[in-house]
C-alpha cells in the first residue's frame, strides 16, 4: 500500500475541518476525492503532502511521514498564485527544481513538454499560457522529475471541455504508462466515473470509498451535496 | 566634463551608489515578484528607531540600523507566517512602531542633529570613508549569498509548494531574502534616505518588466536600469545642485515614463507589421 490515511482529524482552532477520515491508496491507483465546497478536500490534500499535520490520526506514504518522502510527490494546483506579468520562460520554470544530471537537460525538458502535447512553448513566457497549457506544463515538470505520486487539485477549473478532456486523458495515460499514482480532487462526477478507479467521498467525515460505479449512488450524492444532484447520462436521465 | 570625479565625496557616492544599486535591483526582482514592494518602505521607516538609538548613544548608525532592520525583517516574516495578520498589516505595524520609537528616542536628544536629516532624505556629502567601507563590506555578504542561494530563492518565490515538495525548507530562504532586503535598504539610506529608498527597490523592476522575455533578462535589465538611474541621478544632483535622494528617484520616474512610451510605440509598431 502506498498512501494510508488512518483516523485523520484536522482542526483549525475550534473549527473541525476533517474528522475520522480513513482510506488506503494502492501504488498505481487513480483516485478521485469528491465532496462539496468546504468539505475538507484541500485540507486533506495539504495533510497528504505534509504541509499540514493531522490533529489526530496518521498519514503514511510507503510507511513514512509525508514530509519525509515529499520528493516523491508532484502537485498540480488549481491555479497558480503568481503575477502573470512577471517574465519567466517555460524553460526557466521547468528548470527551477534541481535534479541531478537529468533535470535541466534541454532535450529532457523538450521531451517532457512533448509528452504532454506542448511543443514550441519552451521559450514562451509562463504568464502567456492558457490555463490548460499551464496545467500541462506543471504535469510535464512532474514527469521530468519522475514523481511517483501526482496530486491534482481540481485540474479542470476554468478550462473548457476540450481542455478538460485533454488533461484527464493525459492523467490516465501517465497512470497507465508510468504506473504513477494519481490523486485528483474534482467536482466533475461524470469525469470521476469515467477516469478514476476509486473515489473518496468526504464531507468533513468519510462518506464512502470504493470504485465509482459502486459508491457513487443517489444516496451518496444526497449525503454529499443534498437533494437535486445526480449524474447526467445521455437520454436526459438523472440518476 | 567629468569634473565631479575630482571630488572624493562624489567618488564615494558613485562607488557606494553603483554597489547598492546592483544589490537593490537584484533583490527588487524577488520583492516585485512576491508582491511585497511595501516591505522596503516598512523596513526603512522602522529602522529610524535604530538610527535614533545610535545617534542618542553615539554608536555607529549604519551597523546599528542594519542589526535592528534585520530583527524587524524577521519579526515581519513571523507575523506573516505564524499569525493571521496579512503581509501589509505586519509591515504597517512594524513601520509605525519603529518610527514611533525613533521619534521618542530623538526627543531625548539635546540640540540639533544635522546628520539625522541625511538619513531621512539622503545626502551624498555625508557618505564618509567609514560609510563606504561599511556599505562595501556588509553589502558583499549579500552579494556573495545571493548567487549561492539564487535558485532556491527563485523556486520558493515562484512555486512555494513545488519547492517544498522538492525538499527545500522554504522558511530558510524566505528569511534570507527578507534579511538581505533589510540590510541593503539600510545600506542605501544615506544615498536616498529612509523616505525614498523603497522606490529604488521597485522602479528598476517596473521598467525592466516592460522589455524582458525571461527571468534572466528581467534580472539583468533591472540591475542595468538600477545602476543607470543611480549614476545619472547622482550626476544630475551634482550639476543641478539638488538633493541626491530625490534626484535619483525622479530620474527613475522619468526613465519609467520614457520606457513606458517606448514600449507602447514598440507594441504599435509590432501590431502594424
Amino acid at each position: 500500500m502506498l498512501i494510508e490515511v488512518k483516523n485523520l482529524s484536522y482542526k483549525f482552532n475550534d473549527f473541525t475541518a476533517l474528522e475520522n477520515v480513513s482510506f488506503e491508496i494502492e501504488k498505481g491507483d487513480i483516485v478521485a476525492i469528491i465532496g462539496p465546497n468546504g468539505s475538507g478536500k484541500t485540507t486533506l490534500l495539504q495533510n497528504i503532502i505534509g504541509v499540514l499535520s493531522p490533529t489526530t490520526g496518521t498519514i503514511t506514504i510507503d510507511g513514512e511521514k509525508p514530509r519525509d518522502v515529499r520528493k516523491k510527490i508532484g502537485y498540480v494546483p488549481q491555479k497558480f498564485e503568481f503575477d502573470r506579468t512577471i517574465p519567466i520562460s517555460v524553460h526557466e520554470f521547468m528548470s527551477l527544481e534541481k535534479c541531478g544530471k537529468k533535470g535541466h537537460d534541454e532535450k529532457n525538458i523538450i521531451e517532457a513538454l512533448r509528452e504532454v502535447g506542448l511543443e514550441d512553448v519552451e521559450e514562451k513566457q509562463l504568464g502567456h499560457l492558457s490555463g490548460g497549457q499551464f496545467q500541462r506544463v506543471m504535469i510535464a515538470r512532474a514527469l521530468l522529475h519522475e514523481k511517483e505520486i501526482l496530486i491534482f487539485d481540481e485540474p479542470s477549473t476554468g478550462i473548457d471541455l476540450v481542455g478538460e478532456k485533454t488533461i484527464y486523458d493525459l492523467i490516465k495515460k501517465i497512470n497507465e504508462d508510468r504506473g504513477t499514482t494519481c490523486l485528483i480532487v474534482s467536482h466533475e462526477l461524470n469525469i470521476v466515473n469515467k477516469y478514476t478507479k476509486k473515489v473518496v467521498c468526504i464531507n468533513k467525515q468519510m462518506v464512502c470509498y470504493g470504485s465509482p460505479e459502486i459508491v457513487i449512488t443517489p444516496e451518496t450524492l444526497q449525503k454529499l451535496y443534498g437533494s437535486g444532484t445526480g449524474l447526467y447520462h445521455p437520454h436526459n436521465h438523472i440518476h | 566634463m567629468l569634473e565631479f570625479l575630482q571630488y572624493p565625496f562624489m567618488i564615494r557616492a558613485l562607488l557606494s551608489g553603483v554597489f547598492i544599486s546592483i544589490l537593490l535591483g537584484w533583490l527588487g526582482t524577488f520583492v516585485v515578484t512576491r508582491k511585497m514592494s511595501f516591505i522596503g518602505d516598512g523596513i526603512a521607516h522602522a529602522s529610524l528607531a535604530g538610527i535614533a538609538l545610535a545617534v542618542l548613544l553615539g554608536w555607529a548608525p549604519i551597523p546599528t540600523a542594519v542589526i535592528l532592520a534585520s530583527i524587524i525583517a524577521v519579526i515581519i516574516y513571523f507575523l506573516e507566517k505564524k499569525t493571521n495578520i496579512s503581509s501589509d498589516m505586519a509591515i504597517a505595524l512594524m513601520l509605525t512602531t519603529g518610527m514611533a520609537i525613533g521619534i521618542i528616542l530623538l526627543s531625548f536628544y539635546q540640540g540639533y542633529q544635522p546628520e539625522l536629516m541625511s538619513y531621512l532624505f539622503g545626502n551624498i556629502l555625508t557618505i564618509n570613508s567609514y560609510d563606504l567601507w561599511s556599505i562595501l563590506l556588509i553589502g558583499s555578504v549579500v552579494l556573495i549569498a545571493l548567487p549561492i542561494f539564487y535558485r532556491k530563492i527563485l523556486f520558493s518565490t515562484f512555486d512555494p509548494i513545488g519547492s517544498y515538495l522538492s525538499g527545500i525548507n522554504n522558511w530558510i530562504f524566505d528569511l534570507l531574502l527578507y534579511v538581505s532586503t533589510a540590510i541593503v535598504i539600510i545600506l542605501s539610506i544615506k544615498l536616498v534616505g529612509v523616505i525614498l529608498v523603497s522606490s529604488l527597490l521597485v522602479t528598476p523592476s517596473a521598467i525592466a518588466k516592460m522589455f524582458a522575455k525571461s527571468f534572466k533578462s528581467f534580472t539583468l535589465l533591472t540591475i542595468i536600469f538600477s545602476v543607470f538611474i543611480v549614476l545619472i541621478g547622482l550626476i544630475l544632483s551634482y550639476y543641478l545642485d539638488l538633493p541626491s535622494g530625490a534626484t535619483i528617484i525622479l530620474t527613475g520616474t522619468a526613465l519609467f515614463i520614457l520606457a513606458y512610451l517606448f514600449s507602447l510605440a514598440l507594441k504599435r509598431r509590432s501590431i502594424k507589421t
